[in-house]
């Protein structure tokens, strides 16, 4: 019997642990971490598409970046205020003139184009904070269209960007205030012969292009971000100040001295009728309107600490304010505002603008955390803030002004961007934290980091970061848009009309008046006509080239060896390229994008004969 | 006055009537097709031959097929374009005549026009594709042996795959044909019954 004792426990240790092992084995696929878990919310699988396209900026790339979400893949740069050779953007001779010989430019808010305030896909709107100029990307073809500027009167257009619900308008204030019309005077003189601006540009509805229509003349502090009204505060725009305390110097203490600054709150419908009634001065050749002088136009209202975002709610009745050096947003009510000015409830005047009483117009204040920095929105009422100091984002709820949740992030967030997040109707479900510092969250690249961006999910109570991708330098604002609103073209169409472009072999030509060489050429698997192009060292080269492989993807380059000269001409596109041949020798031009199975041999000469 | 001639059966002129117009219709699809399918091109690049034209991406399907030296296809360079179109229309008038007069006679002569056109056609495609596949230019950069893509079926090229076959328009010429036979052969059967039943 001792014999029959010793195997029955071991046969038992054997059965349950297989038992044991094979449920342990039947529960694992399941996700169980955080990582896990969010791999499955984001994951866009090879084949499928993402849901949102978000738009970036690329700060002081000059670029805006194209990110799918939620993949968070970027899915192209468009190039905007800086030259790119990977499109050839800046070496064509119409972004060249775009461009205007400036090298880079500083991209921060870019602003999609609304109808009724709706994101209707068809137009994006960015500002250049370094050589106040405003440029267009039409999004049937994600190309800069137009670069409008430098604008005269402004400086550091930081404070935009933003369009009216209609599109009507799009707005940028100055960062700086200099004396207007580009005017020496001493530091010394800034209370006095300093100013701000605000700077209107008319949008042609067909074309999408932008021409200043008016400006307004502001109190010399720093104007620093914006929003649009919505809805029943459709006609006005509000801009936060900081440095109120006019300081020229050591700003980061000299700034931030006083208690308040001000939100400024705009009517752009009372200047637009202030500029039809002749009520402006021309600066520089733009009608500037002083709102000092005007009546209506512009109010000021106290708002704690150096405020940076201001966000207005979908239904336009709450504007947000986040003072950066408080940790607390406030919020007002443009009920109670627009009951305020019709009653004169003013605290006093600075600058000649009327102070509305800060009690009688704020609504909230919600202690959402350190450093509040930016406000985007959800449906049903839910917000979110931004916490620079503290990295992370909290959540909280419009009418109930109470905090719900708290995400951290990694690290200190700037802007954040809701899908749909600055429309009337926002989306809700995804948030991206558009964070300013990754430090250890990637392999490392040295010294230099890339940016953070964070994928939140906002559907459920609680949010959960569930992805996340570094980016270069430097996303300030983004939105994000629903996909099937956006319509691009996949290929330019032949137009044989059009000038200078040649779609047969038979039509191609080198043509020399005087000491200019014009040629009419086309490129096409794998060929260039002409393959040759002779000049005279000194002569000026003029050359059109049309892509005429009408076939999507299928985009050839013009490459000219030591000649500095890079174009890509798009399936269907003509492209105008021009230099001086200053060079005498034997240079080859070639394609420089990959186009097919005889890429490397879509190659010609030119051929620079030497002066005598 | 000669000979009274049989008339064909109201029936038999309506099938006619019907056929006639089918082929009429035949005219504006397209009687035939290709289709280039590759791993780059999974959408597929198309080339419709109607009685008239030619439709599809053919500046692509041209400038591919250059790889191989094969000759451009362009529109202008076949004159069949110019008539078949009229002779299709001729022909459907002519089954229109038939049918409005009762001529079984003429109806017969018209079907032996389609007949003879339907076995030109075919050979006309099969020339065409003859001609294309086997005059290569032999200073391509991508040499290949001559070739002959099937009328019905498929063919591997390279990294394509080409399937040809007739599509809609062809049906409705075939939907024509059958129903102008059924017409002329039927009314043997009905000519007959409302004769036997005229006579009575």
């Amino acid at each position: 019997m001792k014999l029959g004792k010793w195997y029955v426990p071991v046969a038992l240790g054997v059965i349950l642990g297989l038992v044991a092992g094979s449920i342990v084995s039947y529960i694992r696929p399941t996700p169980t971490t955080e990582g896990e878990q969010a791999v499955s919310g984001a994951f866009v699988p090879p084949g499928k598409k993402d849901e949102y396209y978000m738009f970036a900026s690329g700060g002081h790339s000059g670029q805006v970046y194209v990110i799918g979400v939620p993949s968070l893949r970027r899915i192209r740069t468009i190039p905007v205020f800086s030259r790119d050779s990977a499109t050839g953007y800046g070496w064509d001779e119409e972004s060249k003139k775009m461009l205007g010989g400036y090298t880079w430019g500083d991209l921060h808010h870019p602003a999609l184009s609304e109808t009724d305030g709706e994101y209707d896909g068809r137009f994006l709107y960015v500002n250049d904070n370094a050589n106040n100029r405003a440029a267009m990307i039409d999004l049937k073809t994600f190309t800069t269209k137009q670069i409008l500027g430098p604008i005269p009167n402004i400086m550091g257009p930081h404070s935009a960007a933003f369009v009216t619900p209609n599109t009507e308008y799009f707005m940028m204030a100055t960062r700086f205030s200099v004396p207007m019309g580009g005017k020496y005077a001493s530091l010394d003189k800034y209370s006095k012969e300093y100013h701000g601006a605000l700077s209107a540009q008319k949008i042609d509805q067909k074309t999408g292009k932008m021409k200043v229509a008016w400006q307004l003349k502001l109190p010399p502090w720093n104007y620093d971000l914006s929003d649009a009204g919505k809805k029943i505060s459709g006609d006005w725009a509000f801009f936060t100040t900081y440095n109120t305390e006019e300081a020229t110097e050591l700003l980061e203490i000299n700034a931030s001295a006083n208690e308040t600054d001000y939100l400024v709150a705009i009517n752009w419908k009372k200047a637009e009728k202030a500029v039809k009634d002749k009520k402006y001065e021309v600066i520089n050749g733009v009608k500037v309107v002083d709102p000092t002088k005007v009546e209506g136009i512009a109010y000021l209202i106290p708002l704690p600490k150096s405020p940076h975002g201001v966000d207005v709610s979908p239904d336009g009745r709450w504007i947000v304010g986040s003072g950066k050096l408080d940790p607390t947003v406030t919020v007002y009510d443009f009920k109670k505002f627009i009951k305020a000015i019709e009653a004169e409830d003013f605290s006093g005047t600075e600058k000649g603008l009327p102070i509305v009483n800060f009690e009688s117009v704020k609504e909230a204040t919600v202690k959402v955390g350190l450093g509040p920095l930016h406000t985007q929105f959800g449906p049903d009422g839910y917000a979110y803030t931004t916490l620079f100091v503290e990295s992370a984002v909290a959540k909280w709820k419009l009418g109930e002004w109470n905090v719900l949740d708290k995400v951290t992030v990694h690290y200190s967030p700037g802007h954040s961007s809701a899908a749909e997040g600055d429309t009337v109707t926002p989306d809700g479900k995804y948030l991206v934290a558009l964070n300013k510092l990754s430090k250890d969250r990637h392999l490392s690249v040295g010294p230099s980091h890339p940016e953070n961006m964070q994928l939140i999910d906002i559907s459920g109570d609680k949010m959960k970061v569930i992805n996340e991708a570094p980016i270069d330098p430097e996303p300030h604002y983004a939105q994000m848009v629903k996909a099937d609103k956006i319509k691009p073209i996949r290929k330019y169409e032949k137009d044989e009309k059009r000038p200078h472009s040649v779609w047969k072999k038979e039509d191609v030509r080198i043509e020399r008046e005087g000491n200019h060489v014009t040629v009419h050429g086309l490129a096409v698997r794998t060929r260039f006509y002409p393959d040759k192009i002779e000049v005279n060292e000194g002569d000026k080269v003029t050359i059109y080239l049309t892509n005429i492989d009408l076939d999507q993807d299928i985009t050839h380059g013009f490459a000219i060896n030591l000649y500095d000269i890079d174009v890509e001409v798009q399936p269907g596109e003509t492209k105008k390229i021009e230099f001086v041949a200053d060079k005498p020798g034997v240079y080859p031009f070639y394609c420089s994008n990959f186009c097919s199975a005889l890429h490397q041999e879509m190659q010609g000469y030119l051929l620079v004969k030497p002066q005598k | 006055m000669g000979l009274k001639r049989p008339r064909m059966s109201m029936r038999s002129r309506g099938l006619i009537l019907v056929g006639a117009a089918l082929l009429v219709i035949s005219i504006y699809f397209p009687w035939w097709g290709m289709k280039l399918i590759a791993a780059m091109y999974p959408e597929g690049l198309d080339l419709l031959v109607y009685p008239y034209k030619l439709e599809g991406q053919l500046d692509t399907i041209n400038i591919l097929n250059h790889y191989i030296g094969m000759r451009e296809i362009h529109e202008g360079d076949f004159p069949e374009f110019q008539y078949i179109p009229y002779a299709v229309w001729g022909i459907a008038i002519g089954f229109a005549a038939a049918a409005l007069t009762g001529s079984k006679g003429l109806g017969y002569v018209m079907f032996g026009l389609l007949a003879i056109g339907g076995i030109f056609g075919i050979y006309d495609m099969y020339h065409w594709l003859h001609t294309f596949g086997t005059q290569l230019d032999p200073q391509a950069p991508i040499q290949i042996d001559p070739f002959v893509p099937p009328v019905v079926g498929e063919n591997q090229l390279a990294n394509f795959t080409t399937y040809t076959g007739f599509k809609r328009g062809f049906y409705f010429l075939i939907l024509g044909t059958v129903t102008v036979a059924l017409g002329l052969w039927g009314d043997r059967l009905w000519n007959e019954k409302s004769s036997s039943a005229g006579s009575s």
